[in-house]
């Protein structure tokens, strides 16, 4: 935990010439390398909310708008709300029908639960939302009001680009409508409807059509509403209105004042998992349940590489020589064998010749296989100064394995104690 | 950066046979209510309320400086009762903090100056920065580091972060030695 309290004094140069603390670095075991944060891929595991800790597929996340449903952010200092019981006396307002049923039933309280901020006491109370019966969900869910259209360009864009997929697809077929054996063989590997169609010589189904003819372009117009006489006069409370934070955190409403903050619904996190970018070998896999702390697979540089700890330094003075103390630790199970080289003693980041065939350049264009050029790493020359010459020891080191049972020899533990 | 030694006044604190090392200026309340499971470091000047409710504390934890560990309350129509409190193994709690809370998981850091709010749940491997306030009924989730007041995530723990907290509390528990061995 030192490393997370204190700034990073010792920094390892990952593959991809990063200078990184042991923390944050991985250790491939498929390519024996070190990767860090940049030079591998982060992939999202499983949605969970961060309060009550329940998972959400990851469908059901995107249908919510990754946002949990039962737990709710104060919109005013976006801590999270926290449900509150109230005994309520129903009483008989004039405009409820008042039934005789109702009337035996209004004479024993009944709970009644509302949102409370314990942070600033914000209150949904505050904002006009009635109590509610049930202790979680029953929230009102507001509708923003350019839903519709907002829905409308959206399936209009999604046609368009569905359209745009198929000339492209069509595009492609076309340069391979020569070979025949390679539309048996997407045939084989699962073909969308729209491919089949257009094989077929079929027109593309109609919603995607039916979207596009119906769409309507909105026009601009040159009236615009006039401001209010007195804009210019009107004394501003400050109290009353909401600071750019609040109004960004709901961008369908951007309230204005502060009586019109609803509760926001709250984000969801993520577990991740990471995978390394060369051999596509996954680095760390999460355990599923979210309050779970262990991993199935966690390849980090903190249980393979040696962990270099400064134990004692001299202030570093201009033609001196100074001694910096080091401590060297082995985790892992095997003895190793380290020497200490000069910073340019170091080798040069490795030139790898890419695996080009026929074949695979035709998967590609078959999309077949997803593009994954993007996602290769770059290795840099590691980029830091030296300011001093540094002496180092001359022979290499042997570390001895770790000792897993040293710590439950109770004589060396009475020993360093007494 | 390798920890530095901290050393005690022998005379100041009694060692007990599964290891703790409890300082005697410190107000333990209640203390047949208060747990330490081995390997604690309870210092000067904390204060643990046990005899509010159950104060239970893992192994190798340390309580810092001027500390205040205090069981969490909660109103009920029908007046106060309070909860237990229940701690993890390989907590660091910093100077001057306060805990409320229901839960602290195992790994936790919590740091200086810190509030606590009551009946929070800190989940294993979590931080608290300095000078942060948590406030009530606060559920902080594994791998989350969180400042400020009212305390926010910031970002995100790396995945050894047991090992490194199994660490770091086992080497404080180490170089916290008494002057007399010097």
């Amino acid at each position: 935990m030192a490393y997370l309290t204190q700034p990073d004094y010792v920094k390892y140069i990952c593959s991809c010439g990063q200078l990184k603390p042991i923390t944050s670095l991985y250790f491939c075991r498929h390519c024996l390398k070190i990767r860090c944060g940049f030079c591998i891929c982060h992939e999202v595991d499983s949605h969970y909310c961060a309060n009550c800790l329940e998972n959400m597929p990851s469908s059901e996340a995107r249908l919510k708008k990754n946002r949990c449903s039962s737990c709710f952010d104060c919109p005013s200092c976006f801590h999270t709300l926290s449900t509150r019981a109230t005994m309520a006396q129903p009483r008989q307002t004039p405009q409820d029908p008042a039934g005789g049923d109702t009337k035996v039933e209004s004479k024993q309280p009944k709970k009644m639960y509302y949102l409370s901020c314990f942070n600033c006491r914000w209150t949904s109370r505050d904002v006009g939302i009635p109590d509610q019966p049930v202790a979680s969900g029953g929230w009102p869910e507001r509708t923003n009001p350019f839903a519709a259209r907002v829905n409308q360009l959206l399936d209009y864009y999604k046609a368009i680009a569905l359209q745009e997929k198929q000339e492209k697809i069509e595009r492609e077929r076309k340069k391979f409508t020569i070979r025949g054996k390679y539309i048996t063989l997407t045939d084989k590997t699962g073909l969308t409807g729209a491919m089949a169609r257009n094989i077929a010589g079929l027109p593309s189904s109609d919603s995607s059509c039916s979207a596009i003819a119906n769409f309507v372009p909105s026009q601009a117009s040159a009236e615009v509403e006039e401001l209010p006489e007195d804009y210019y006069t009107k004394e501003v409370n400050l109290n009353q209105i909401t600071s750019m934070p609040q109004r960004l955190a709901s961008p369908e409403w951007q309230p204005v004042s502060v009586s019109r903050l609803h509760p926001l619904a709250k984000l969801l996190s993520v577990k991740r998992s990471q995978r390394c970018r060369v051999c596509d070998h996954n680095l760390t896999k999460p355990e599923y349940n979210p309050g779970s702390i262990k991993f199935k697979i966690e390849l980090l540089a903190y249980y393979h590489v040696p962990e270099v700890k400064i134990i004692s330094h001299e202030p570093v003075k201009a033609g001196e020589k100074t001694a910096l103390l080091l401590k060297l630790t082995n985790p892992t199970g095997h003895e190793m064998q380290i020497k200490l080289l000069q910073p340019e003693d170091l080798p040069p980041p490795e030139e790898k010749e890419e695996p080009k065939s026929i074949e695979k350049s035709l998967e590609k264009s078959l999309n077949l296989e997803k593009d994954t050029s993007s996602y290769k790493a770059i290795e840099r020359e590691p980029q830091y100064s030296v300011t001093s010459r540094v002496t180092s020891p001359p022979t290499a080191l042997t570390l001895a394995q770790r000792d897993d049972a040293a710590e439950y020899d109770d004589d060396a533990q009475h020993d360093t104690t007494e | 950066m390798e920890l530095q030694d901290t050393y005690y006044n022998k005379s100041e604190y009694v060692e007990t046979a599964s290891g703790n090392k409890v300082s005697r200026q410190t107000v333990l309340c209640g203390s047949q209510n208060i747990v330490l499971h081995g390997k604690v470091i309870v210092q000067s000047d904390a204060i643990i309320r046990g005899d509010l409710a159950n104060v239970k504390t893992g192994r190798f934890c340390i309580i810092s400086k001027g500390s205040v560990i205090r069981p969490p309350f909660k109103k009920f129509s029908k007046g106060v009762a309070f909860f237990p409190l229940q701690m993890g193994d390989h907590v660091f709690v910093g100077e001057n903090t306060v805990v409320n809370a229901a839960v602290v998981g195992s790994y936790v850091y919590i740091g200086k100056n810190v509030v606590i709010g009551r009946r929070c749940v800190l989940k294993d491997c979590c931080m608290i920065e300095d000078n942060s306030v948590l406030p009530a009924e606060t559920v902080v989730p594994s791998f989350a580091r969180y400042s400020g007041s009212p305390a926010r995530l910031i970002t995100t723990l790396p995945e050894a972060t047991p090992d490194l907290m199994t660490e770091f509390t086992k080497s404080y528990y180490q170089h916290f030695l008494p002057t007399t061995v010097q």
